[in-house]
């Protein structure tokens, strides 16, 4: 039995719609520990609101931020396979369909960049992505919806042959700027090397990356300790009011390129917007976070 | 040193806004208005310039950057269904003529205002309250009623909503009406201690790289 339209309408509507309810459960654990480290009492108010927030929306069916921003998916496609549909106007009509019967009711963010115009629809609108994965029998599909605090601040540069420490301050460097714009406590995504869309790729799907795991590269597994600590201690803290949590992890992978390296940072704001689902030939859907 | 609370009721005088200070929490009862647009912005600007009449008058009032998902039903009651802080570094360039202009004594929503939004605070007896961003829960459940919706011709979180509040919080003082601002302090602070963080990382790595190369 192959993979339906069904399934895959389904798969578009459910993972946005979730991720616009539920805060992940790592997330969470991030912020209660967080509550316990911080040493500012505002800071701490504010990973207690955050918290609440999380709690109330998830225990009522309703929205954590009203920012529903735009949805982007990321697809794998398992070498083992069997797909019975368009996949793309599969993903298209799925979200089409959660336009319309959504409750409550999204906003409208799907903008026009050239006329600023905004609806719920546009040119290449829902974002996909699609990937293969050698020696799979299923299909993922993973949604990260992207609001304005979590999209505007990521940033790339390329640079030719740089040291650690270059890479390290520019990502520094990228924290500063993005201040507390992105609604701290965030989870930061690197990328390193590849071109400069794979990079970029790289980047955003670190964002994606459950908190708590530790890095298995060793060289990336200390730069990620280091990069968080130094972020943390330039004290933006929870929603910019001050204190010892910027960032709750930082997520750093690579690809090997060319010695021109780019290098992509990209956040995700402390909502953490991101859900997945595993879709098997037997009509199997295992929803994850 | 514990945070100070604040129970503030509006239309608010300016004695009662110069009370409070960066870092304390406020909760508010009456009428907000609220927006998210930019399109609205340079809008209320030319109300200002007299272009056309301001949707509602806001004379020591507080105006937010807010979204929100308003409706209005078939028998004309209105509702809002979430409504969330947004970006208020995007307004930067309006809120220095819109807070005299308007007569403002509280604006807020996420992220603060430029340093120059700040010294029109203090000169005119206004302060920036931030909004948790993801709050859309905790906030809603302050609303008592809408009791207008301005300019209902733009999408939805582009129009001025006016909006009763009860306990609308909990709100921290992001920006006093006496030039001190958290955003500033912290970028500051950020920026005055991004050396010694460099060279802490250099240090850690340092040892990583000895320890690698030890048999
Ligand atoms: S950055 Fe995230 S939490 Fe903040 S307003 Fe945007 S979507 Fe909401």
């Amino acid at each position: 039995m192959p993979i339906t339209d069904e399934m895959i309408q389904v798969a578009t509507r459910e993972l946005y719609s979730r991720a616009l309810r539920k805060v992940p459960e790592d997330a969470k654990e991030g912020l209660r520990a967080a509550m316990k480290s911080e040493t500012s009492e505002i800071a701490r108010r504010t990973l207690d609101l955050q918290l609440k927030s999380a709690e109330l929306a998830e225990r009522k069916d309703r929205f954590v931020c009203s920012d529903s921003g735009v949805p982007t998916y990321f697809v794998k496609i398992g070498s083992g396979a069997v797909l019975d549909c368009d996949l793309k106007a599969s993903i298209r009509s799925g979200y089409e369909e959660l336009v319309e019967t959504i409750d409550p009711p999204i906003l409208k963010h799907v903008t026009n960049p050239l006329t600023l115009e905004r609806s719920h629809h546009g040119k290449e609108m829902p974002l996909v992505s699609y990937d293969f994965e050698s020696g799979a029998d299923y299909v993922e599909m993973i949604c990260s919806p992207k609001a304005l605090g979590s999209g505007r601040w990521a940033a790339l540069e390329l640079f030719t042959f740089p040291s650690l420490e270059e890479i390290e301050t520019y990502v520094l460097d990228v924290a500063i700027k993005a201040g507390a714009q992105h609604c701290p406590p965030v989870v930061m995504g690197v990328g390193i090397g590849g071109s400069f869309d794979y990079c970029a790729a790289l980047a955003k799907k670190q964002t994606l990356r459950p908190l708590g795991k530790v890095n298995p590269e060793p060289v990336l597994a200390a730069m990620e300790e280091r990069l968080k600590t130094a972020v943390n201690a330039l004290g933006f803290g929870p929603m910019g009011t001050g204190g010892d949590t910027t960032v709750l992890g930082v997520h750093v992978d690579y690809a090997s390129g060319h010695g021109f390296t780019p290098v992509a940072v990209c956040f995700n704001c402390w909502i953490n917007r991101r859900t997945s689902v595993k879709m098997w030939n037997d009509g199997r859907m295992e929803w994850g976070e | 040193m514990s945070v100070r609370e604040h129970e503030l009721a509006l239309p608010v005088d300016r004695a009662a806004i110069e009370v409070l200070r960066a870092g304390d929490v406020v909760y508010l009862t009456g009428e907000i208005f609220a927006t998210a647009g930019l399109p609205t912005h340079e809008r209320l600007l030319g109300c200002i310039e007299g272009r056309e009449a301001v949707p509602f008058e806001m004379k020591d009032g507080a105006l937010f950057h807010l979204g929100s998902l308003n409706e209005e039903g078939a028998d004309g009651s209105l509702r809002i269904v979430y409504m969330n802080p947004t970006t208020s570094t995007r307004f930067n360039k309006h809120m220095p003529r819109l807070i005299p202009g308007l007569g403002l004594r509280v604006t807020g929503g996420k992220g603060g205002l430029s340093a120059e939004s700040a010294a029109a605070m203090a000169e005119n007896g206004c302060v920036y309250l931030a909004f948790l961003g993801g709050g859309a829960q905790i906030f809603t459940a302050s609303i008592r009623k809408v009791t207008g919706i301005g300019w209902p011709e733009m999408v939805s979180h582009y129009r001025v909503v006016r909006i009763e509040v009860e306990r609308l919080g909990p709100l921290t003082v992001g920006i006093d009406a006496h030039g001190s601002s958290l955003y500033d302090s912290t970028a500051q602070g950020a920026s005055a201690r991004r050396e010694d963080i460099l060279a802490q990382m250099r240090a850690e790595r340092a040892v990583a790289a000895g320890g690698s190369v030890k048999p």
